[in-house]
This record gives structure tokens, C-alpha cells and sequence, in this order.
């Protein structure tokens, strides 16, 4: 009998012991690992999203966590390096985490990307624009916060035709990287919807690093009637000098162009810059319509003591945004049983807007854009403006064209 | 026909401002036999010498905020000071090792200055305003000229005329020329080898300087790698122009500039952006009838 209550006490015991651990377990931390460039040019580009992922993660964590459990992040810097990256994702991925963020672009985010796509686990790029980053590329567990560069040339390309009543557009595109091709596609497919074939008067490429655009405006200006409107598909330093060359000689025609271009820091390459329109994420400049935006920028600023360096930076937190909406509902960090949830998003509300994925597209292709234009040596919010024109899986990953 | 000027002016002004470059590649080959790529640097670390150093994107100015002569000078001044000072630590303790350990210690040279930048001004692309008026076009007999490229090309034919005159009428060009043509055999003859580099450096310094407030005039940014481009294209026009000879460089730079914006200008919308293909197409081309350039000093002949 003795021998019995022995036994009853020591399987009470074991039994509370094991419950207390299987409660350990599931407050254990959620884990974020952030596979991103802490140094080299792209660092640039990835710290402002990265510190916006961090403050989404501080304000859940202040709010009780996600599914009652704290969240943890660590980073591996990829030093701007793609075989760090896949390193850095594989060390990320080894670790535990149960979602891997990656950089910024397409090309410096996908090593990372794909180690954790191999693993199983869920990656998301802040901001790339290129839709391999989903799953025809990388695969079904990846995804961007953002938007295809594709619709950035389109919903410009409307706004242009529909809102500012301009008929003929000349296109310049700087060759250097995929993303300002995607844009400029996307752009003559929208322009040519809209206003037929014979309405863009002329293409001509450039390279971002060409010293002189010369030749190219030359060409313009012999043009046999002058454009309405001349789109830029460029980013800087490349796209401030076309900018400032193009204006130094007397061209004053409006010219259109794409997200990289956004921000004030190149401004002062054109003293007096006007007509200068893009499709922006959001505005730094306090005169954004939407109020989520201006509390986003109100706790950034409480956070850092200061704005984003970037308008990008909205990207880091409406990624967390989404992925931790997804993991409420699924119940669970599993990253399929989360995906599956994201893949149901339609025009589900995020702080950068409206996101939709399905399960063959994992990038944004109409979310609402914020026109902005240049006055006064600033960009300034003109209106919030969403693309009917949807670009097709062939313009999105630019075939047969 | 007004087209056809306006393409003229445009393939002048920038084969004037690669001419510019390739001078300053080709000055310091002659005298040292190094094919100097942190001349690259040297043009940026001038174009950033404009704003202060701090990692903001949004800089205030340093020299930009200067007058326009004081500004050029502190400019061209820090480049000829950082090429004198690259000479002295980095090339002239490997003076007599061979051509190709230099080229390595050039490269050296070009990453440290790069990151350097990269370390202080962060590897974000900034703005600067200066100049602004020179960018206006002039027009001159019905055609709209930039005023930065009747600029660019003012300032190269007055830096090709005033070089020409030091190296001939001056003792220092003449031991210059001398030490170019044979190094050897005009140090026996008592030529002094520290200087003459030195002062090939600080003429390279000063070309540099010139091209970094062209390229800033001209494009109002600044960027790590905004030297790279003309440097590659000058040491293609110092090589197609001939090693070691001056006129050569110079020919060379105007050449690649020309043929540059003359293949943007004429080649159909696909094609276009092959552009450079065809430069060093060109390039392979005048190197296989001419492979000592097309003009050939005697210093590049091949001595017993």
C-alpha cells in the first residue's frame, strides 16, 4: 500500500512536472529572424523598413503578444552579399524562426528567401518589386510586402491619361537594373490601353551611370511634336541627373516616374523642380490623406526621434502587420496553415493599404498608389489613386514581350 | 541640320570631359608605367569634398557653401592632396617593383578610398545644387547648347593648351617628357624622379578635381562610384590612343566620347542599349590594326 501512494505521489509529481513544461513550451517566445543587409549599399534601403518591423513587433509584444507568446527577433547581416544571404537565411532558418524576413530587392532578398522556402518555413521581402519573389520564383511560402514595379508604371500611366488629361508620352529608361524595365512595361502596356499604340512618340534607354544624357535629349527635342509627358523609369543617383539634364535643357514638360524616385534627398540635384509626378507609398511631408499613415509615422517618430529615412519604411511594418493578422486567425505559426490564410487576403485593411494575395500571386498588383508631385522643393501628396488596368501573369513577368 | 550640330556638341562635350580623364590616366602611365584606377576615387572624394561628411542623406554644404573661386580651389586643392598623398604611401615604395604590382596597389587604393567614402558619407546617392546657373541653355545660332557642356569643353581645350605649354616651354615639363620617353636614362642625367612623379601626381589631382566639379555641374549628384564610368572609358581612350603619349590620351578620350554618343544617337531602340558593346567593340577593333595605339611614342617601343 505504502509502495502504491509512492507511486501515485511520483506520477502526480512527473504529471505536474510535465504540464508545467508543456506550458513553458507554449509561452515559448515566437521567433522573427531578419536576414537583411546591416552594411554595404543596400543596408541603406533595408534600415528604415527593418526599424518599422521592430516597432510593429515592440507595439505586439506590448499589447500582449502574439497567441498569449512574446516575440523575439535576431538578424544576420548579409552585408549586402548574396551568398551571405543565403547563408545568413540558412543560419536564420536553423535557429528556429518561425518567419524569415528578407531584403529589400529581389535579387539580394531570394538566397535568404529560398534557404527558408527549402526549410518550410515562410519568408517575406520588405519591398521587392519583382513578383519571382512568390511563388512561380522562390516558391509558394514566399511573398513581398509590396507592390510589382509593373503597377507603379501603370497606375502613373493612368493617372497621367485619366486625371492630368495628357495624350502622348515619351519613355526614357535607365537599363541598369530589372526593376526600372518591369516599371517601364508596365507603363507602355497601361499608355498603350489607354490611349493606342500611336500615343507613346518614342523610347530611348539610358544607363544610371552615364556622366551626359546628351544624345538622348537631343533625340527628344527633335522630336517632330513635342510630348506631353516624358516617363522616367530610373532610380538615383541615374534618374536625378536625367531629371536635372532633362530640365537644364529647357525641356519643362511634365515627367512621370516611378517609387524609387520618391523622397526629398535628391531634390536638391533640381533647384525649383516642377511637373514632376510619381506613384508613391506614402508621404513623409505630413500632408498624407490616410490617418493610419499618420499614426505609423507618429509612433516611428516616438520610437526613433525621428521620421523614416525612406518611405519604404512603412513596408517593415505592414509586413508584420499582415503575417502576425495571419497567425491570429490561423491559430498557429505553422508557416503553411499561415500562408493558407494569406492567401485569402482581398483587399484585406494593412497600414500601406488594401492587400490582396492568391495562391499564385504573392505581390500587390493594384494596390491604391499616393500620387505625388514636386512643388517648392518638396513632393507633396496629390490624391490616393488605384489602378483599374491589372497587369496579366505575362506583363508581370515580362514574356513574350 | 540644327540636329546634326546639337549631336556634334553633344559628342564634343563628352569626349572633351573623357579626354579630360584619359590625360590624367595617360600623365601618370608615362612617367611611372601605373595604369592608376583610384584616379576614379580621386574625382569622387573631390565631388563629395562639396558637402560635409556626416552619413545624412541630406547634407549641408562644406566648399559647395564657399564662393565659386574659392570652392573650385578647395576642391582641385583636396584631390591634388590626396593624389600627392596616395603617391607617397601607396606607389612610391613599389616604384621599382613591376607594372602589374602596381596596378594591384592602384586597385588597393580605388576599394580603400571607396569604402572610405562608403564609411563616412554612407553608400546612399545624394544631391547637391551647385552651378545651377551653368546648366542653363545658351542659344547659339538657333541651337540650345547646356552651358555645362560649353563648359566641358571650354575647360578641356584650356587644359590641353596650358598642359601643352608646360610640357614644352617649362624645365619641369621637359624633365617631365624626358622621364616618360626614358626614366632610367633621365635620372642618369639628373632628373629628379621624386618630383617629377610627384608633380605628375598633383596634375592628375588636378584633372581629377576639374572632372569631379564637371560631373557635380553637370548631374548634381553624388555617388560612390560616379568616378568609375569616365575612368573606365579613359583607360580605354589611353589605351586605343597609345600608352604613354599625351595627344594620344587626349585623341583616345575624344574618340570614345564620340563614338559613344554617335552609337546612341544612330542605333535603333533595340540596340541601343548594347551602346558600350560597340565602344569596346571599337576599342578591340583599333587595337588589332594599331596594338600600340594610334599614337605611338617611342617609349612604348620595345626597347633591347
Amino acid at each position: 500500500m505504502k509502495k502504491f501512494y509512492l507511486t501515485m505521489v511520483c506520477s502526480a509529481a512527473f504529471a505536474a512536472v510535465s504540464a508545467a513544461s508543456a506550458q513553458a513550451q507554449d509561452a515559448a517566445p515566437i521567433k522573427i529572424g531578419f536576414a537583411i543587409a546591416q552594411s554595404g549599399w543596400l543596408s541603406n534601403y533595408d534600415a528604415a523598413p527593418f526599424q518599422a518591423a521592430v516597432l510593429k513587433i515592440e507595439e505586439i509584444n506590448k499589447a500582449g503578444g502574439l497567441l498569449g507568446r512574446k516575440i523575439e527577433y535576431q538578424i544576420a547581416d548579409t552585408k549586402t552579399d548574396q551568398a551571405l544571404a543565403a547563408t545568413g537565411g540558412a543560419q536564420l532558418v536553423d535557429a528556429g524562426v518561425d518567419l524569415l524576413v528578407v531584403s529589400c530587392d529581389y535579387d539580394f532578398g531570394a538566397p535568404a528567401a529560398l534557404a527558408a522556402q527549402q526549410a518550410g518555413k515562410i519568408a517575406i521581402s520588405m519591398c521587392a518589386g519583382d513578383p519571382k519573389m512568390g511563388v512561380q520564383g522562390v516558391g509558394p511560402l514566399a511573398f513581398t510586402a509590396t507592390s510589382a514595379a509593373q503597377s507603379e508604371g501603370i497606375a502613373i500611366a493612368e493617372y497621367a491619361q485619366k486625371k492630368m488629361g495628357l495624350k502622348t508620352a515619351y519613355v526614357l529608361e535607365d537599363v541598369i537594373i530589372e526593376y526600372n524595365k518591369s516599371a517601364c512595361a508596365g507603363f507602355d502596356a497601361a499608355w498603350k490601353a489607354g490611349g493606342g499604340e500611336a500615343s507613346i512618340l518614342g523610347k530611348d534607354t539610358f544607363r544610371n551611370e552615364d556622366p551626359s544624357i546628351a544624345a538622348q535629349i537631343t533625340r527628344i527635342k527633335s522630336l517632330p511634336t513635342p510630348p506631353d509627358a516624358i516617363m522616367l523609369c530610373s532610380v538615383t543617383p541615374g534618374g536625378a541627373s536625367a531629371v536635372r539634364q532633362l530640365r537644364a535643357a529647357g525641356i519643362d514638360t511634365p515627367i512621370l516616374s516611378i517609387t524609387a524616385m520618391s523622397d526629398n534627398y535628391w531634390l536638391n540635384a533640381v533647384p525649383g523642380l516642377k511637373d514632376f509626378y510619381i506613384p508613391g507609398l506614402i508621404s513623409l511631408y505630413g500632408d498624407d490623406p490616410r490617418p493610419e499613415v499618420g499614426t505609423f509615422l507618429a509612433a516611428f517618430k516616438a520610437r526613433y526621434g525621428d521620421l523614416p529615412a525612406s518611405s519604404y519604411g512603412v513596408m517593415g511594418y505592414t509586413l508584420i502587420e499582415q503575417w502576425a493578422y495571419a497567425v491570429e486567425k490561423a491559430g498557429t505559426t505553422d508557416s503553411q496553415a499561415v500562408v493558407d490564410v494569406m492567401n485569402t487576403f482581398k483587399d484585406q485593411p494593412f497600414t500601406a493599404g488594401p492587400t490582396s494575395y492568391t495562391d499564385q500571386l504573392h505581390i500587390q498588383v493594384n494596390r491604391p498608389w499616393l500620387i505625388m508631385k514636386v512643388e517648392n522643393d518638396s513632393f507633396h501628396a496629390v490624391e490616393v489613386y488605384r489602378n483599374s488596368f491589372v497587369p496579366d501573369m505575362k506583363l508581370l513577368f515580362r514574356v513574350g514581350q | 541640320m540644327t540636329n546634326v550640330v546639337q549631336v556634334i556638341v553633344d559628342a564634343g562635350a563628352l569626349g572633351s570631359l573623357y579626354a579630360l580623364v584619359a590625360l590624367a590616366i595617360g600623365l601618370v602611365f608615362g612617367v611611372m608605367r601605373l595604369i592608376n584606377f583610384a584616379q576614379a576615387d580621386y574625382a569622387t572624394i573631390g565631388a563629395y569634398s562639396l558637402v560635409v561628411p556626416t552619413a545624412s542623406i541630406t547634407p549641408p554644404l562644406m566648399f559647395g557653401a564657399l564662393p565659386t573661386a574659392l570652392m573650385v580651389g578647395c576642391v582641385i586643392g583636396t584631390v591634388i592632396l590626396l593624389a600627392l598623398l596616395t603617391e607617397r604611401v601607396a606607389f612610391r615604395p613599389l616604384r621599382n617593383s613591376n607594372p602589374a604590382t602596381l596596378l594591384i596597389s592602384s586597385f588597393a587604393v580605388s576599394y580603400f578610398l571607396q569604402n572610405l567614402v562608403v564609411l563616412v558619407h554612407s553608400g546612399r546617392p545624394k544631391s547637391v545644387g551647385i552651378g545651377g546657373s551653368l546648366t542653363n541653355a545658351v542659344e547659339l545660332w538657333g541651337i540650345r547648347i547646356p552651358g555645362v557642356q560649353l563648359l566641358t569643353m571650354g575647360v578641356a581645350a584650356t587644359l590641353l593648351v596650358v598642359l601643352v605649354l608646360f610640357l614644352k616651354k617649362t624645365p619641369l615639363g621637359i624633365q617631365m617628357r624626358a622621364a616618360a620617353e626614358n626614366f632610367q636614362m633621365a635620372r642618369l642625367l639628373g632628373v629628379p624622379a621624386n618630383r617629377v612623379i610627384a608633380v605628375a601626381f598633383a596634375i592628375s589631382g588636378f584633372l581629377a578635381g576639374t572632372v569631379s566639379l564637371l560631373l557635380v555641374i553637370q548631374t548634381g549628384t553624388l555617388d560612390i562610384k560616379m568616378g568609375l564610368m569616365p575612368v573606365v572609358y579613359a583607360f580605354f581612350a589611353t589605351v586605343i590612343g597609345g600608352m604613354g603619349s599625351l595627344p594620344g590620351a587626349a585623341l583616345g578620350g575624344f574618340i570614345v566620347g564620340v563614338v559613344s554618343v554617335l552609337l546612341q544617337t544612330y542605333l535603333p531602340t533595340d540596340l541601343r542599349p548594347f551602346r558600350d558593346a560597340g565602344v569596346f567593340a571599337l576599342v578591340i577593333l583599333i587595337l588589332l590594326f594599331r596594338p600600340q595605339g594610334l599614337i605611338v611614342t617611342s617609349a612604348a617601343r620595345e626597347r633591347v
